[in-house]
């Protein structure tokens, strides 16, 4: 589906005369539908490409025939720039405003310099190559409103680090090819067991934009192109996560955290298969044994199919999506409880293959320290859309 | 011949049905609430709108777990009342906590009365010290207290028999306290002289706030206005001071209020169907003896909650200190009760106990029986007649016992 919205490429699609003048796409993009493959404005300011997200809700949450939270969001507003300095240097950038502005996070800002594809510098705020979905989740692009488990409670989707390293690729034959990113950033900080009251959670780690240890991680991912429309991606991310030196002195035992994930992508014909698992390993202080998890792990699998291209008569360009999600999070594999598992249906309409209106229904059911189950559900209508 | 255009072609129209069918579909599909009877945090009835939206305030603090940046520790057993309490009710043995005393007294210079076997990074975690007198504690079901509370101290001194008077072998005591100076005078249990101890194993807390405060501060390392210095390890080195970075008092008296008064309100769960057999079952437990401990019928007196007072209610418990004998016996003293007594346990929300405990079921104060019929068994001091006499009974009339009080 994202391959039949790209091959109308949303670049293409842009309102050239409103806008400006469209640029081609890349032929492959190095993640579909990454940082470089979005629907960018060419022209206006120059060789400064620009562009943006928004994703715009409304939603009924219920737990245990009670309704929890309802309401509307303005869930993210995004704003990309990007330019070609040179024919070998090229700067990415993403600003994201979130809860009506209240959280603004330099989401990207990164400087590329091309030597050779197989390897290229890379510097600046990263988008961790930590799965698929942290490269590529776009709420436009996505089938479902919301994003899957596995990326918010485990990984923690958009997770943007400081870092610099090395990126590139090799294509060995027509439609294969290989890519890796790797890098060392900042990495993680002790909110991971710090700062969240539910236990541990990654995502509570995140935003370390000033090396708390001085002791960088490492994150890189290998993707292979198997055949047109097949990628398999793994990857992974290490390091020290708490502050064990300072001023040369060792205050407490060096405690590191890993996160690895896999992730495929398949695309056939009106049909794209999404799927995405990862598992953390984190070095739990001894005093937080019980309370803190020292393992997790959890994963999705999505199924959608692009249909309707002509039902809407008024609409040439529009067409429709069904989608199905399954997926669940363990937050502590050491108990029985402490978990999510949950499935979404969800169809949408694309007016136009940068924009989608997007109707989901969630059931789920949440597990406490106890393994006590809540039975969970979820509406959710939402607008989104380049712009 | 081109036909009419249309907006929408025909097509769309049964994925939109479809859609719409789901969007605005039946109540099953946005979940459904379990039955009022069936759970151990539901209020009780006749709260006003405001009783009511204090109860949903009280329930969310409950509820509320406290990450170490938000104040956890320094040295604490558990994160939130609720990971103690599962829905409201017992826990498990892994969730239970230590008590301990040196020679029968609390000794707070080794870290007593209470072992804090957690700490948050840069503080140490608690150990026992050697010698100690150890007693397991199970954490016991929420509900129902402000019922207890509201019992009348004149219904409870009532059934008192410290002398055993009445020759029947059972001699029931208060556990009379002295209420902590940080409880409100108007609080029910506070204010100066003795009070009657009601909550707690051993009866050793007087008051719902000291019992809410106290677990905060001793449970999870949360100061409070009441108790605004940390409970720290005094064993540990001076640099675990600084652990905990959090401003004292961490929580603020209306919070400690709102879980005070959400405490107050929560009922216990409905006891189950009386059929034939329970109804026989608990006739056998009054003829044997079991109610001589087990008071059925209870009455409160004058509540903070209107919805509380004078009305009639069956815990199942006189509330009063008994020996047990010397299977149960922790050796350790707690206020006036010794180290052979035991408050009694009520006996409800038994019927569903099992749902919040993976199936499984942990009785006695520190968690050892498994059944309610392993409990009997393990009663004796007082309870050493009603326990022979149970186990006198037929199969059938043991089995009707057995089915009474599981339906509690």
């Amino acid at each position: 589906m994202i391959a039949a919205l790209m091959a109308g490429s949303p670049a293409q699609a842009q309102d050239a005369s409103a806008a400006g003048t469209a640029a081609p796409a890349p032929a492959v993009p190095f993640v579909r539908g990454g940082f470089d493959d979005k629907p960018y404005l060419h022209g206006i300011f120059g060789r400064i490409r620009v562009g943006g997200y928004l994703e715009a809700d409304a939603f009924v949450e219920r737990e245990e025939g009670a309704t929890s939270e309802a309401g509307f969001e303005l869930l993210r507003w995004n704003l990309l720039a990007s330019t070609e300095v040179s024919s070998r240097v090229s700067v990415w950038s993403e600003v994201e405003f979130e809860d009506g502005g209240d959280e603004v996070t330099l989401e990207l800002a990164q400087v590329d310099v091309r030597i050779v594809p197989l390897a290229n510098l890379r510097g600046g705020i990263l988008l961790s190559p930590l799965g698929r979905f942290n490269l590529a989740h776009d709420a436009p692009r996505n089938e479902l409103p919301g994003r899957p488990l596995v990326a918010t409670e485990l990984i923690g989707v958009a997770l943007s680090e400081p870092g610099f390293g090395l990126f590139g690729s090799k294509e060995w034959a027509a439609s294969r090819r290989l890519t890796y990113e790797a890098y060392a950033v900042n990495g993680f900080r002790d909110g991971v067991i710090l700062d969240s009251p539910d236990g541990t959670r990654v995502p509570a780690g995140k935003r370390n934009f000033e090396d708390e240890n001085a002791s960088p991680a490492i994150v890189g991912r290998v993707a292979v192109r198997a055949r047109a429309g097949l990628e398999i991606g793994v990857s992974a991310h290490h390091g020290a996560y708490n502050l064990f030196q300072a001023e040369g002195v060792a205050i407490d035992e060096r405690r590191d955290l890993t996160v690895a994930v896999g992730d495929l992508e398949f695309v056939t014909g009106p049909y794209r298969f999404v799927a995405e698992a990862a598992t953390v390993r984190v070095d739990v202080p001894p005093g937080l044994i019980g309370t803190h998890a020292s393992r997790q792990a959890g994963g999705y699998v999505e199924a959608s199919r692009r249909f309707g291209e002509r039902w809407i008569a008024a609409w040439p360009g529009a067409s429709f999506a069904a989608a199905v999600r399954l997926e669940a999070v363990d937050f502590d594999r050491d108990l029985p409880g402490d978990s999510i598992a949950r499935m979404s249906l969800g169809v949408n309409l694309r007016p136009s293959p940068e924009s989608v209106i997007k109707a989901a229904w969630t059931r789920g059911r949440s597990r406490d320290r106890f393994d006590n189950a809540a039975q969970e559900a979820e509406l959710r209508l939402s607008l989104a859309t380049y712009f | 011949m081109p036909g009419r255009p249309t907006l929408v072609s025909r097509n769309a129209v049964a994925p939109w049905c479809i859609a719409v069918l789901l969007l605005g579909g039946c109540d099953a599909l946005l979940t459904q609430a379990p039955d009022p009877g069936d759970v151990m945090d539901g209020a009780v009835d006749g709260l006003t709108a405001g009783e009511r939206a204090a109860f949903a305030i009280g329930d969310a603090e409950f509820e509320r777990p406290f990450a170490a940046s938000e104040g956890l520790g320094p040295i604490f057993n558990n994160v939130s009342c609720a990971s103690c309490h599962s829905g409201d009710g017992r826990g498990r043995p892994e969730n239970g906590l230590t008590r301990f005393s040196m020679g029968g007294l609390p000794a707070p210079e080794l870290g007593g009365p209470q072992v804090q076997d957690r700490a948050i990074p840069g503080a140490t975690p608690e150990v026992a010290p050697a010698g100690a007198d150890l007693s397991r504690r199970m954490p016991p079901a929420v509900f129902g207290m402000g019922f207890v509370e509201a019992i009348p101290d004149s219904s409870i001194l009532g059934r008192a028999d410290p002398n055993d008077g009445d020759g029947d072998g059972i001699s029931g005591r208060p556990n009379l306290v002295t209420a902590p100076d940080f409880i409100p005078a108007h609080e029910p249990g506070g204010g100066p002289g003795p009070r009657i101890g009601r909550f707690g194993r051993k009866a050793q807390v007087s008051s719902l706030f000291e019992q809410v405060v106290t677990a905060y501060h001793q449970d999870m390392g949360i100061t409070s206005d009441a108790l605004p210095i940390e409970n720290e390890n005094p064993l540990a080195g001076s640099g675990a001071a600084s652990a905990d970075r959090v401003a004292d008092p961490e929580l603020p008296g209306t919070t400690v209020r709102n879980v005070v008064n959400y405490v107050r309100m929560l009922a216990a769960p409905a006891p189950g169907v009386e059929t034939t057999e329970r109804a026989h079952g608990r006739v056998v437990f009054d003829q044997i003896g079991c109610t001589g401990c087990h008071t059925p019928v209870q009455r409160t007196g004058s509540s903070p909650v209107a919805a509380l007072s004078y009305r009639e209610f069956t815990p199942y418990s006189d509330f009063l200190l008994h020996d047990m004998g010397d299977a149960l016996a922790d050796l350790r003293p707690d206020g006036a009760a010794d180290g052979y007594e035991w408050r009694t346990a009520p006996l409800w929300g038994l019927r569903v106990a099992r749902e919040f405990l993976r199936g499984q079921l942990f009785l006695m104060h520190d968690g050892r029986a498994t059944s309610v019929d392993e409990a009997v068994r393990l009663h004796g001091g007082e309870a050493a007649a009603a326990r022979d006499a149970y186990l006198a009974l037929p199969a059938n009339q043991r089995a009707a016992v057995l089915d009474f009080v599981e339906s509690r």
